[in-house]
């Protein structure tokens, strides 16, 4: 027994010596081999997402302890699993996951813990316990966004719902908190609901399908997880005046935030309907700024520190009395309040404007448009 | 080139040419296979490792043991939409059956509830394709449908459990150190086909995939052997399904859908000819485990993320291209008939240059006078009695929206939105209809329609005066990329399907490229003004939309051009015979189909303000089911354009019905599910 136990210590000892003495050659002469898989980089949100992460790599803080190598998963689960695989085969020290699937990966995830891997997912979440989380709380972007509409319409009136994708755990939070807090309220009636796949395209063709049958004046309030900025561009084409746009809760695309600021605010170059127009929003997302806060919390894992295994982010809120439009875009100036841009440097309405956080003062408006960190 | 030179060689390179096409597929799929193995490790950091070798076969079991049901569906000359949702039903129904609390788990019992569930979802396929007789692609398209709905109804988001017991079993060692359970399940499978391919029953498979007609005259009992077919494919997919939820210990309704299309991929790389007969599951497992290994080949040499499926799409044609070379593969043809042509042309001997005199034979001109021209309905009642259900089934889409939510019928602005909904499937279903009745299917649709509308943004950025000439652009590149697969359809030989799969992928691939993942840019006043502006009630669309009918009526009825393609449609080789330019014909047949998806784009920008990535997925399953359902046959030859239309406006109106309830979702998917298939029903052939 004595003797065992002395072996094991010994060989405990050892091998955390060899470790340590691994992780001090490897800060040394080698970077930090880390992995990005991604989902589908077809939307706005994720090649943000995307260009924000490769910033924050080539930040002057991290470029010579990084070696970021970025892979796409397309929709496919399948895939992704097996792209994880080969990462660790191919001796990734840390993989950074937008996660298809809360649930596929997680035999996967877990295989790659036990080799010693970092895994952290950002936006999405995986439920295995070894990986870590960076996301922020849906159930509270779904009820947050549905009070407000709530009180904006003094609790009573009718309201259509655009949601997410059908199946996934983020619209199936979100929609659940928000008609929670709908069915608390009798007077708020939902009367047409649809699936928007968290695209202004489908937002567009969605509420066209609706309005076949409906009128825009028997509607009071739209709660929708991705489709405002199109919305208010519609009710203008059916002749509303920009006063009488209804209460819309909504995605934090650039386009709705310009639309929140005030009718007559000098933005450079903006043409309706991407223009000032004091629309009655609350504006929220999941912000991509969450990848690169990812890549900087593995970074913080490997190198030993201490990281907490969940990470929640404040829900990025703005609403037309916090609605402020930015000059540059710069980390310091969005500090200071400011969270809309110019259509004059961000022409695509559709892009996500949520890129603050206190956490990254590396990266601003230039890391999610081209992926440039700050100096 | 040294075959010429050495006797032996050349005896051994004609064996493998002379060899069964299938077999010599096979072969090469083997190779290919092989090879990238062999690319894997020599790339990768240490040699190929047991370890590696048991993460690959896991990585690649589920699709390839999908894959090979949807083999022996396609060798029977059918086709399932249905494989990856019936895969996510099974990984739901698992997760949600099994009991978290209990201590032991029965691999046995639950591996037979996956593969029952699948089978019962194969008989519903099987019933209404071999006993109804409808056409296998709108039937599972519909299964499709109502299968996803029942999926979220079983379970709304991801989670559940799945029994560790499971995936100790399937992922586990059958010999540990040596063979890694998947492999022995897809050699069990494979093993049971084998067995089966050699009764009587695996013999019916082949004939009914090779020819329905002559297999029923010497007694085969087509009917039955459809049924089964579709039962043992969903067998597979079941088996996928419980492998699925070994694999990840838990359940998501989405899990299954994606892999649809790279399981056609897998089955057409493996050897198998699309349209049945020939072909075997053997070659699917390779070709599903070679599309899976590139995956690990992108990631270990490193390929930007961008022009992964570029690279991907580049690797499913040449794949193909490298199983068909051989002295009667198509591209040999061509290039030897190439070469006869110019040949004759220097002998003078070609028809165009031959004197022009008529040599038509003389026919007695009194018989005109006495033509009676026959009445109109007896003249079009087939393509009345094809076109009519649509119709018949808006009808009814109509008055019961008039009755649930009201304000249908009398007023306006639910015709105008109608109209204006239906344009991009009224416009798809030209070209992709066009495709279908030469007896192909463009796949490419989607990112046509993507790359044609980030182009059109792009150059145009809200200035009227660039879309002068910023539409035509684009259209024409919309006429290169239909240009483009014609070409490798018709002089590479490469079947449309997999020829269009890879160009979708290319497409994206320059669209992210483009882009550089965020397309800027947005429609021009004029362009939006047309889409979604007023004049009284009506959207300008409107009207180009009845003209873009009328003469998409009389480019299939009434010219050379249309003619022509239902030629080739009833029968390529008669049609090649009767002096028709085949080649000619199917090329400018995508390169229409392309101007349609491009003409799509350009519209679904105008429409939406501004164009996205991914704009165009949502209409690639509605482009072919509006045709099918419209009337047309999905192995070419029949259907008639305003069937289609009445295809367009029942699947949109009843969408717009859907939409207008507050049913959940899930129940709007199996209601528009049961509704095709029962639009579908009175197409059913009589029998003859």
């Amino acid at each position: 027994m004595g003797i065992g136990s002395i072996i094991r210590r010994a060989a405990a000892c050892a091998c955390l010596a060899s470790s340590m003495v691994m992780i001090g050659h490897a800060d040394a002469a080698e970077k930090h081999k880390i992995f990005l898989s991604m989902s589908f980089i077809g939307n706005d949100w994720q090649a943000e997402a995307a260009n924000m992460v490769k910033a924050m790599a080539a930040h002057k803080d991290y470029a010579d302890k990084v070696d970021l190598q970025v892979q796409v998963a397309g929709p496919n689960a399948q895939r992704q699993i097996q792209q994880i695989n080969a990462m660790v085969q191919a001796g990734a020290e840390a993989i950074v996951i937008f996660p298809i699937s809360p649930t596929a990966l997680n035999q996967v995830v877990k295989n790659a813990c036990d080799k010693g891997v970092k895994v952290f997912a950002y936006d999405g979440e995986i439920t295995e316990p070894c990986a870590y989380n960076i996301a922020i709380d849906q159930e509270e972007a779904g009820r947050v966004t549905a009070e407000w509409l709530v009180k904006k319409l003094n609790g009573k009136g009718n309201i259509i719902a655009i949601t997410g994708v059908p199946g996934t755990s983020v619209d199936n939070l979100r929609t659940k908190a928000a008609k929670e807090v709908f069915a608390k309220h009798p007077d708020i009636k939902i009367v047409g609901e649809a699936v928007g796949m968290w695209s202004q395209a489908v937002a567009r063709t969605e509420l066209s399908k609706i309005l076949a049958t409906r009128n825009w004046d028997d509607i009071n309030g739209l709660w929708m997880q991705v489709g405002c900025f199109t919305a208010n561009s519609m009710q203008l084409e059916a002749g509303k005046k920009p006063e009488q746009l209804l209460p819309c809760a909504g995605e934090g695309s650039n386009g709705g935030r310009i639309q929140m600021l005030p009718a007559g605010t000098e933005a450079e170059g903006a043409t309706p309907p991407y223009a000032p127009m004091g629309a009655p929003r609350i504006s929220y997302a999941s912000p991509p700024y969450s990848g690169a806060l990812a890549l900087k919390l593995a970074v913080d894992a490997i190198e030993g520190k201490e990281v907490p295994k969940k990470t929640v982010l404040p829900l990025p809120l703005v609403t037309n009395e916090t609605i402020k439009l930015c000059q540059e875009g710069t980390w310091q100036e969005m500090k200071d309040g400011c969270n809309a841009f110019k259509p004059s440097i961000v022409s695509n309405p559709g892009w996500f404007a949520s890129i603050f956080s206190e956490k990254t003062p590396e990266i601003g408006l230039n890391a999610a448009l081209v992926g440039q960190p700050e100096n | 080139m040294t075959m010429m030179t050495s006797t032996a060689t050349s005896r051994n390179w004609t064996s493998l040419f002379s060899m069964s096409p299938e077999r010599r597929s096979v072969l090469i799929a083997i190779a290919v296979f092989l090879g990238l193995l062999g690319l894997v490790d020599f790339v990768s950091s240490g040699p190929l490792s047991y370890f590696d070798i048991s993460f690959l076969s896991s990585g690649g079991a589920t699709s390839a043991i999908a894959a090979i049901g949807q083999t022996i569906v396609v060798l029977s000359g059918g086709f399932d939409l249905s494989a990856g949702a019936v895969i996510s039903l099974v990984n739901v129904v698992l997760a949600q059956g099994m009991d978290p609390a209990a201590a032991q788990t029965s691999v046995v019992y639950w591996t037979c509830v996956g593969i029952g569930v699948g089978m019962l979802t194969g008989a519903f396929n099987g019933i209404f394709i071999a006993f109804f007789r409808l056409q296998p692609i709108v039937v599972t398209l519909s299964t499709m449908f109502i299968i996803q709905g029942l999926t979220l109804l079983v379970m709304d988001k991801p989670g559940g459990f799945v029994a560790p017991d499971l995936g100790t079993f399937y992922l586990g060692d059958a010999i540990p150190g040596w063979l890694p359970m998947p492999l022995v399940v897809i050699g069990v499978v494979l093993l049971a086909w084998l067995w089966l391919k050699n009764t009587r029953f695996g013999t019916a498979i082949y004939a009914v995939g090779s020819d329905p007609d002559a297999a029923a005259a010497i007694g085969v009992r087509v009917k039955l052997t459809k049924f089964l077919v579709y039962v043992i494919a969903g067998g597979c997919y079941g088996l996928a399904g419980v492998f699925i939820s070994a694999q990840t210990g838990s359940a998501d309704p989405l899990v299954g859908n994606p892999l649809l299309l790279s399981m056609f991929a897998a089955v057409v790389v493996g050897g198998t000819r699309l349209g049945g007969g020939r072909g075997g599951p053997l070659g699917t497992v390779f070709g599903a485990y070679i599309l899976m290994m590139v995956v690990n080949i992108l990631l270990v040499l490193n390929v930007s993320a961008y022009y992964s499926t570029i690279a991907e799409g580049t690797i499913l044609i040449l794949a193909v291209l490298a199983g068909s070379v051989s002295y009667s593969s198509t591209l040999a043809k061509q290039l030897r008939s190439a070469q006869a042509q110019f040949g004759a042309w220097r002998q003078g001997l070609l028809p165009s240059q031959l004197d022009r005199t008529d040599r038509r034979m003389k026919m007695p001109s009194s018989a005109e006078g006495k033509l009676v021209a026959s009445s109109f309905l007896s003249r079009n009642s087939e393509t009345i009695r094809y076109a009519l259900p649509a119709y018949l089934c808006l009808l009814a889409v109509v008055i019961v929206t008039q009755l649930w939510l009201g304000r249908a019928i009398l007023n306006p602005t639910y015709w105008n939105s109608l109209a204006v909904l239906s344009t991009f499937l009224a416009i798809l279903a030209l070209g992709q209809g066009t495709v279908i009745l030469t007896g192909g299917l463009d796949l490419s649709v989607p990112w046509t329609i993507g790359i044609a509308g980030i182009l059109l943004a792009g150059i145009v950025n809200g200035s009227d005066a660039a879309l002068v000439y910023a539409l035509p652009a684009v259209l024409l590149i919309a006429c290169l990329i239909g240009f483009i697969n014609g070409v490798g359809i018709v002089v590479l030989g490469i079947s449309p399907i997999v020829m269009t799969l890879a160009m979708n992928g290319i497409l994206q691939g320059f669209a992210l490229v483009y882009s550089q993942g965020t397309p800027a840019g947005f429609s021009s006043p004029m362009l939006r003004w047309f889409m979604t502006g007023k004049i009284w009630t009506v959207t300008p669309v409107v009207p180009f939309m009845v003209l873009f009918v009328i003469a998409a009526v009389f480019l299939l009825g009434r010219t050379a051009f249309g003619r022509r393609v239902y030629g080739i449609g009833n029968g390529l080789r008669a049609a090649q015979l009767s002096g028709i330019a085949v080649g000619r014909t199917l090329i400018l047949v995508y390169v229409l189909s392309g101007l349609c998806a491009g003409l799509v784009g350009v519209l679904l920008t105008g429409f939406s303000g501004q164009a996205s990535l991914g704009m165009g997925d949502d209409y690639l399953l509605p482009s072919i089911a509006v045709v099918v359902v419209g009337g047309a046959l999905i192995t070419g030859g029949r259907g008639h354009y305003l069937g289609m239309l009445g295809g367009v406006l029942l699947l949109t109106a009843l969408q717009m019905f859907l939409a207008g309830t507050t049913l959940p979702y899930a129940t709007r998917a199996i209601l528009f599910g049961l509704v095709v298939l029962g639009a579908v029903m009175a197409l059913r052939e009589k029998r003859s």
